[in-house]
């Protein structure tokens, strides 16, 4: 079972997500200066809560929910 | 008499052959969306162009696959189509079902969607066409309470498949639909919430029949095999012989590396072992009399699929022999490690294949810890594609190649 994603973290996965209309995960973590698995971890966490969702266009990317 | 309104659709309805335009027209008479399907795609047919749009936000609560949004770009003409989304289930391992199972998709799809179904998609999932966007949640409930799950879709891992196995098939060398349904559990949030670059294949083919095509379909192929050599029940080819087979001529001779040889006035089978590259030719011709080896396992290959950003592949050798037991730790440790170095180094809809292909092998195998071997070939009997590393090379003048 993977670690639970830190609070922390996923509130600053929001904050970006907030600041921009979709993004990959991997720009989130290049953002955040983070580790890709650590934002995936985080943004798996969120979906589950129901605070992100995906897009598809082409490929997935994430927002924020309902934004 | 009333002229159709689908003539076009109506040819495929003419010869001998079950027409799904025919099962549609039925289903159209209680599914006003199955009316419009109808007339959208006879629009289709007469204007050369399709009139689907897909992508956008639609899916259920946690899960970013599993439901492909489809509209139509002529919604005014066809109201019934213009939201009309698909939802991939996950069959079940090598796609047994009960027909109680079946019964209970079929209503849940009735009450939920258009009622029409592909059993299945090329993925391998049960794919239910045609609902809209407020039907997504009741129909995910629904399929959840009846002890289903959806597949994936967009950039994460599609639903793992397996050809029928050991279930019926005595060829099969690894346990197919175990092995299955294990990474299917194992990788949920793989599959459920798509963070990589684009889609990730993985089939699952018990021998190299490869009945479910992988090498040509999968990201990662993993195909049953054996390490000793076909066993050859002596009496039963000379059976074959004595029956009217030409073992020299359709076995023999047409054995790609030479391994067999066949000595007609004893009626003999010979086997090179070491020269088999297992190719099944012998065996499928000579069932009763040949069978796959006792030491099991699977060769793992990577990078099948008609890729987007460079040409069609077939898949590359990267394991020649793996064994392959519950629970399978070995493997999934090294999908982890494919999948890490290829959602670091990807570009956006950069399949794995097309990955290797741009950086090199030789990284690849550096990056997952894998260590190069003859069978890792870039065209079958042509050149290799490993390249040593300079370093590994020791005293010699050589200039690394290509
Ligand atoms: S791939 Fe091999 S084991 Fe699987 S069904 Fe085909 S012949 Fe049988
Ligand atoms: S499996 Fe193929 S390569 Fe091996 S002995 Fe039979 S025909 Fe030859």
């Amino acid at each position: 079972m993977a670690e639970a994603a830190s609070e922390e973290l996923k509130a600053r996965v929001l904050e970006y997500l907030a600041k921009v209309d979709k993004a990959k995960s991997h720009d989130i973590a290049q953002a955040l200066k983070e580790k890709k698995s650590l934002v995936d971890a985080a943004v798996r966490e969120l979906a589950r809560e129901d605070r992100v969702e995906f897009l598809y266009i082409g490929t997935s990317y994430v927002k924020l929910k309902g934004k | 008499m009333a002229e159709s309104r689908t003539p076009l659709l109506d040819e495929l309805e003419k010869g001998p052959w079950p027409s799904f335009v025919t099962d549609m027209k039925k289903l159209a008479q209680r599914k006003p969306a199955v009316q419009d399907a109808l007339g959208q795609l006879e629009m289709s047919y007469r204007d050369k162009k399709g009139h689907w749009k897909h992508g956008g936000i639609v899916g259920v609560r946690g899960y970013g696959g599993g439901v492909i949004g489809r509209y139509s770009d002529v919604g005014d003409v066809f109201p019934n189509v213009a939201e009309f989304h698909t939802m991939r289930v996950n069959q079940p391992s090598g796609w047994f079902y009960t027909t109680e199972k079946l019964r209970q998709l079929c209503d849940i799809w009735e009450a939920y969607g258009s009622g029409l179904t592909n059993f299945h998609g090329s993925t391998g999932d049960i794919i239910l066409l045609g609902t809209v966007t407020q039907n997504l949640q009741p129909a995910f409930d629904a399929l959840s309470e009846a002890g289903f799950d959806l597949g994936g879709s967009g950039s994460d891992l599609r639903t793992p498949s397996a050809c029928v196995g050991p279930a019926r098939c005595e060829w099969a060398c690894i346990d197919t639909l175990d092995i299955c349904h294990d990474l299917t559990n194992t990788f949920q949030d793989e599959l459920h919430r798509p963070m990589w670059p684009y889609k990730f294949k993985l089939k699952i083919a018990g021998c190299p029949n490869d009945c479910v095509a992988a090498v040509a379909r999968a990201d990662l192929s993993v195909i049953g095999t054996w390490r000793d050599s076909i066993r050859i029940d002596r009496e039963a080819v000379r059976e074959y012989a004595d029956g009217g087979l030409d073992v020299e001529r359709a076995v023999v001779n047409r054995c790609p590396t030479g391994a067999l040889s066949w000595n007609a006035e004893k009626k003999e089978l010979g086997l090179k072992a070491e020269e088999c590259n297992r190719c099944m030719h012998c065996i499928n011709m000579m069932p009763k009399a040949l069978c796959p080896g006792v030491e099991r396992g699977a060769t793992l290959l990577i990078g099948g699929k008609a890729t987007i950003l460079q040409t069609a592949f077939l898949s590359w050798v990267i394991v020649p022999f793996m064994k392959l037991e519950p629970p399978y730790e070995e493997l999934k440790d090294l999908l982890r490690r494919i999948w890490e170095w290829w959602d670091e180094n990807a570009k956006t809809r950069e399949r794995v294949g097309e990955l290797i292909y741009r950086k090199g092998m030789r990284e690849f195998l550096r990056a997952v810890g894998l260590p190069p071997a003859p069978q890792m070939v870039f065209r079958p009997r042509a050149n290799p594609y490993y390249f040593w590393w300079p370093e590994e090379l020791e005293g010699n003048g050589h200039k690394e190649q290509g």
